[in-house]
């Protein structure tokens, strides 16, 4: 039963999340340990693999989607929506363990959890929405559980403005895609995706339903990080705890372009214009966040523009699916939207490691700049790995995953036969050459014989850190190795 | 059985790599023996496979729907190339053995040359487009690593990702080249491509061969992208003999020879690959005759002699082509490994400070003048009988200025030859510097293939017929050993062609009293600039920072205008909505 199935995953984060909260306020005023909220938490995330396991073999051997009720709420589910379940329980799970000593003794620790076990079970909701207003409802619920995470440090004025601007800007995308939702029932008189598709292939006026998608594809590509829209981002990635940055990199930033996605599919009568409009934010992206990443000496928003360079793959291999009318784009983009969930994942959660030990505490005096990394392998040599790893997979060299992934957008852009799809698929490759111009000197730092001043006297890494860090490595290595895994 | 060796080929020195890097850096003496043992063990599996070569694929593996099939094929070429780079491979690694000693770090070193040696007959024997890709891209990762190996060297880390960035320039080329292949024929087999070629469009086509030409460029560091190669030179000497003379940089040569067939009939393209084997022989051999710097001398070297290589393919001699590759990789091995055991000797790599280290390093100059005499190209030594080989195919299919700049080139040689054998070797000491002999692990590595070098030539039967038997499309004949001599040392050309080595090595004796001396200010700096071709990258480099720092002033982190750009963002999609709606 499908229905089920959803319901508890979803049901189990959220129902989680205040339990978390509560046995933490109990754990600060009778002074019980807080390893029962990190254990609850982590128990929580790891139990909400079972009904998503369940939902993922019920529509594996048909792949076709299904549709329900869910009380008075329209739910599907299909290959996006267990994609997007899929990467946040992968990530969501491996932050929480990883937090678990990252986060010690943090004032609000409690909170943070609670949050985040919230954050996870409505990303997951946002994709499995079947009609716009509940989408909106979810991304809306989304973002407020991420802005408390964003701006956890609240004692620390830059943690504080990082997330203000992101509430700010989030709210204005909002009011954006609220707008464009008014404008598809106002015209539609529905908000059921599958009828407002309907009503909108016939729809004599077209100009109002195109307003409509302008409003969706700035509001919600707020989140998704679509350059101009972007300037939120850099902030909020580097100023979160690095768990969470991992998070908004890795899932919340997909979530919304998820949403976008959904919405702007309804009105796909015009698919080719959104499909251009997808090209073309994608190359702003690649190239504006290629070039400010090469500018960055700080790793944390090195790590940041170089988000908005992925997305910038993903809205290619979507573009093209969309102007050409052929899946296969839009199943590369999902293979790197995954691939990306684990390398940016590692690549943030191993910088958190090294700022853990090198600072010793997870709160950031400083931000943590590439000359700390110097020498640091000698010291922590897995945290070194995993990073150099997700560095090289991010830049796209075999046989990690990112080269497979990267590739099979690339070829499905040469399959479209388009002269302007084609030219920005090697204009792609272009920038994957310029993000070794910031991505490699990174490495290099790493395994340099004189350690820099913070390595020398850094403290330790434990191995609930250490863990999160060798899973997904050995994921990055196995999914370039063996991409059927994948498309299979 | 042939399936089995060529995956040993790729998987034994992976495993080695493997084991290296576990073994640790507490525990050198295991790593040196380590290393050894794998690099051998891979070393002999090549030599087996050689004789084994057939067209047929040996190997394969589904990868799913957008990667097709990873294959090996071990056929005359490839098996060859899987040899050299195994064997110069292992030499490399026994040199390194006395080269590296006391080095920190020294599983890094090796695990990155081990992975090189896997990836590099993974290159050569990979039946598929995409795993050529695939194992190219990770010898450039390992070329990088290697040549940035001294990493706490600012200059080792900026030659570094020089050499990483302009062959991943030309890698798009290749890129491009194998997407456009699999979305028209919807394979990635270098077999069907072959097969196909005729059928395929013809603006198509030359949209591959031209693509697979800058790739093989920018990897053979062939004009335009000759600069990097030079800067390389910071890598720890081995690894210079290794990747950046006898292995990887054939990459390039190999890629054209591989594909030949199908890009010969492209209009303009046997032309255009002629005259960047042309451009790129003279230009670097004229840098080279007032180089200073020993290794640098020796790589403006190896991009002329490979300029030579991919002069013959332009020339349609694909297998002369391969012929040279062979003895060069043998002779400049063994001249990178000689001038690592001088410079481990004297700690110095500026020519001017040396001179007159014959006397201490005997064997050392025995092998090196060995070594150098191929490289001018003097009979009998493998230089020879290959350059002659590649300038008779010159003379017959391409136009006689071409012709006449690859004879010049190779009075150049002789004469930057002389001038640096000279300088290294004979006269008087011109330093003080205290020089030590080779360790026995070097001279062992210096003497085999300074036997090579006196040697390769008479194996020209069996690889011409490899190749006549297992490349279909090809079209190469047979050359007998007897048919090599009696078609070198009876053709007039020959002969005219020793008379331009003779003058060059006359010209290099009379002036030998001057090498030390700096050159003229135009000379020295068309030779600094790499002909204004450095300054071209120098300046693509700053004007890409420039861009960037330029878009940096719109990042204001201001949030009127962050909230701003959301607006005006809409504003624009809405207008052009309006602006392109029916």
């Amino acid at each position: 039963m499908s229905i089920a199935s959803l319901t508890l995953l979803i049901g189990v984060l959220l129902g989680a999340s205040p339990l978390v909260y509560l046995l933490g306020r109990l754990a600060v005023r009778l002074g019980w340990g807080m390893w029962l909220a990190r254990g609850l938490a982590l128990l929580a995330a790891l139990a909400a693999w079972a009904p998503f396991v369940a939902l993922w073999q019920q529509f594996a051997p048909t792949g076709t989607r299904s549709l329900f009720f869910l009380g008075n709420l329209w739910m599907q589910v299909d290959a996006l929506s267990l994609l997007l379940a899929g990467m946040t329980l992968t990530l969501g799970t491996l932050v929480i363990l990883f937090s678990g000593a990252y986060m010690a003794g943090e004032t609000g620790e409690e909170k943070y959890y609670a949050m985040l076990l919230a954050m996870m079970g409505l990303i997951i909701g946002l994709g499995s929405a079947g009609d716009l207003f509940n989408l909106w409802v979810w991304f809306e619920a989304m973002a407020v559980s991420s802005y408390l995470l964003v701006a956890f440090y609240r004692e620390q004025p830059a943690s504080l403005e990082a997330g203000m601007k992101y509430l700010t800007q989030s709210a204005v995308g909002s009011v954006l895609a609220l707008l464009g939702i008014a404008v598809v029932l106002g015209q539609t008189g529905s908000l059921d995706l599958d009828q407002v598709l309907a009503v909108a292939r016939t729809a004599e006026n077209q100009m109002p339903l195109l307003a409509a998608g302008a409003l969706f594809l700035v509001g919600f590509g707020v989140k998704a990080a679509l350059v101009p829209l972007h300037t939120w981002l850099p902030d909020a990635h580097s100023q979160a705890p690095s768990g969470i940055s991992a998070m908004l990199s890795g899932v919340v930033i997909q979530a919304g372009l998820v949403a976008m996605l959904r919405a702007l599919a309804a009105l796909a009568g015009q698919a080719v214009t959104w499909g251009a409009l997808l090209l073309f934010f994608g190359a702003l992206n690649m190239l504006l966040g290629n070039l400010l990443a090469l500018r960055q000496t700080q790793v944390k928003r090195m790590l940041a523009f170089s988000s908005l360079s992925h997305m910038g793959y993903i809205l290619l291999g979507f573009g093209a699916a969309w102007w050409s009318g052929s899946a296969a784009g839009a199943q590369g983009a999902m293979f790197h939207l995954f691939t990306h969930m684990l390398m940016k994942g590692l690549a943030f959660l191993s910088v958190g490691a090294l700022m853990f030990a090198l600072f010793h505490h997870a709160v950031q005096q400083r931000p943590l700049v590439g000359d700390d990394l110097n020498g640091a392998a000698a010291r922590y040599p897995m945290a070194a790995l995993a990073l150099s790893v997700s560095l090289l997979a991010l830049a796209g060299l075999p046989p990690l995953a990112g080269f497979m992934s990267k590739w099979q957008i690339f070829v499905a852009g040469f399959q479209t036969g388009d002269g302007m799809v084609m030219g920005l698929v090697v204009f792609a490759a272009f920038n994957s050459v310029l993000s070794l111009g910031y991505y490699a000197p990174l490495v290099n730092r790493l395994y340099r014989r004189t350690p820099s001043v913070a390595v020398g006297a850094g403290g330790g890494i434990p191995w609930t850190m250490q863990v999160p860090l060798v899973i997904l490595t050995l994921a990055v290595f196995v999914l370039g190795l063996f991409p059927a895994i994948f498309s299979g | 059985m042939a399936a089995w060796l060529s995956l040993s080929l790729i998987l034994i020195p992976w495993l080695g790599a493997l084991l290296v890097w576990r073994t640790g850096d507490a525990a050198p003496t295991r790593q040196h023996a380590l290393a050894v043992a794998f690099s051998l063990a891979a070393g002999v599996a090549a030599l087996v496979l050689v004789p084994l070569a057939s067209p047929l694929v040996v190997f394969t593996l589904p990868m799913g729907a957008f990667f097709g099939e990873l294959t090996l094929v071990s056929d005359g070429l490839s098996t060859v190339l899987a040899a050299i780079a195994c064997m110069v491979g292992a030499l490399a690694v026994i040199f390194s053995v006395d080269y590296m000693r006391g080095e920190t770090q020294l599983g890094r070193y090796y695990t990155f040359v081990l992975l090189f040696i896997g990836a590099m007959c993974g290159l050569v024997l990979s039946g598929s487009l995409l795993f050529l890709f695939f194992f190219w891209e990770i010898t450039a990762l390992c070329s990088y690593a290697l040549i940035s190996f001294y990493n706490d060297d600012p200059r080792a880390v900026a030659g570094g990702v020089k050499a990483l960035i302009i062959t991943q320039v030309g890698g798009i080329g290749l890129l491009a080249g194998a997407l456009a292949v699999f979305a028209s024929t919807g394979s990635y087999q270098i077999a069907d491509l072959l097969a196909k070629a005729p059928q395929i469009a013809p603006g198509l086509m030359s949209v591959v061969a031209f693509g697979f030409l800058a790739a093989a460029a920018a990897k053979s560091a062939q004009f335009p992208f000759h600069t990097w190669l030079p800067d390389a030179m910071e890598a720890p000497t081995p690894v210079s003999a290794l990747i950046h003379a006898a292995t990887m940089v054939n990459a390039g040569v190999y890629l054209l020879a591989r594909f030949y067939p199908a890009f010969a009939p492209i209009p303009g393209w046997t032309f255009a690959v002629m005259l960047v084997g042309l451009a790129s022989a003279l230009i670097t051999a004229f840098m080279a005759l007032t180089a200073m710097d020993l290794k640098r001398a020796l790589a403006y070297s190896t991009v002329s002699q490979l300029g030579y290589m991919v002069y013959a393919i332009g020339a349609g001699g694909v297998f002369a082509s391969q012929f040279h590759l062979l003895s060069h990789a043998v002779f400049k091995a063994l001249l990178f490994l000689a001038a690592g055991a001088v410079i481990h000797g004297v700690g110095t790599r500026d020519m001017r400070q040396m001179g007159g280290l014959g006397a201490r390093m005997p064997l050392v100059r025995v092998v090196f003048v060995i070594g150098a005499l191929a490289l001018a190209g003097l009979p009998f030594f493998n230089g020879f009988w290959s350059k002659e080989l590649i300038l008779e195919e010159g003379l017959k299919h391409t136009p006689w200025w071409a012709y006449g700049g690859m004879l010049l080139g190779a009075g150049l040689t002789a004469f930057y030859t002389l001038r640096m054998t000279w300088m290294v070797f004979f006269g008087a000491a011109r330093s003080e510097r205290h020089a030590h002999d080779a360790g026995m692990a070097m001279k062992v590595a210096l003497v085999a293939l300074a036997a090579g070098t006196l040697l390769t030539w008479l194996a020209v039967g069996g690889f011409s017929g490899l190749m006549e038997e297992s490349l279909p499309y090809h079209q190469i004949h047979a050359l007998g050993l007897p048919g090599l001599v009696e078609e070198i040392l009876l053709a007039p050309a020959t002969y005219g062609a020793l008379g331009v080595m003779a003058l060059g090595l006359a010209l290099g004796w009379l002036l030998r009293g001057r090498a030390g001396v700096s050159p003229p200010a135009l000379v020295e700096g068309l030779s600094r600039t790499s002909f204004g071709f450095d300054w071209l990258n120098g300046h693509t480099a700053r004007g890409v920072h420039h861009l960037a720092a330029l878009l940096q002033k719109t990042q204001t982190g201001q949030m009127n205008w962050n909230l701003f750009g959301i607006m005006a963002a809409l504003a624009a999609v809405l207008l052009v909505l309006w602006w392109s709606a029916p």
